[in-house]
């Protein structure tokens, strides 16, 4: 189905870089294709269900694969799909996690699942770039 | 908020609105697939809740 917003003239912007701002900027990819609506959308949930992650103490898991740990590994690139968010909690020293908080594994959930709704969203704002929608 | 049932409720919202706006180019159509799905998704936890109860027997 295409949008409603598709008989608008889209902007000829090049699809590497929609790509690369949606994954560092939840909703960006869509906000630079002029879907307005959707990126806010994308903008408010997505950082806000990050934040909500790190709000129940849950862990930002550090990058670098670890054989003996590869649930670790998955959920650092997972963790990741959210783009500059992870980044920004990192600096600020957000994301260290607490193991005996009643809220840890919730937390994980959350974060885990924002990164990985991003990584859905950045590949919708590659369809649009390509036409398909 | 920290309730089980509350951070399912909390999760469910943004999934929910996540999926709807992605699925759906309409708002109108957006409220109406975010409710479907949030109701599914209440009601499916609500469900394997349930039968999960009499665990481990």
């Amino acid at each position: 189905m295409r949008a409603a917003a598709v008989d608008q003239v889209e902007p000829a912007i090049n699809k590497f870089l929609v790509v690369a701002v949606a994954w560092a900027v939840p909703g960006g990819g869509h906000l630079l294709l002029r879907r307005v609506q959707k990126g806010v959308t994308f903008l408010v949930a997505l950082t806000l269900m990050f934040a909500t992650g790190l709000w129940l103490e849950g862990r930002i898991f550090p990058l670098g694969f670890d054989l003996s740990q590869p649930l670790v590994g998955l959920a650092a690139v997972a963790d990741l799909g959210i783009g500059l968010p992870y980044f920004v909690a990192k600096l600020i020293g957000q994301g260290a996690g607490r193991v005996v908080a009643i809220t840890y594994e919730y937390g994980n959930a959350f974060a885990i699942v924002a990164g990985l709704l991003n990584m859905l969203v950045v590949l919708d704002a590659w369809d649009i770039a390509e036409g398909r929608k | 908020m920290t309730s089980h049932l509350g951070l399912m409720a909390l999760f469910s919202v943004f999934v929910s609105l996540v999926f709807a706006t992605l699925m759906r180019d309409e708002p109108p159509e957006q409220l109406r697939f975010g409710a479907k799905l949030f109701a599914g998704f209440i009601g499916a936890g609500v469900l394997i809740g349930w039968l999960l109860y009499p665990l481990p027997l």
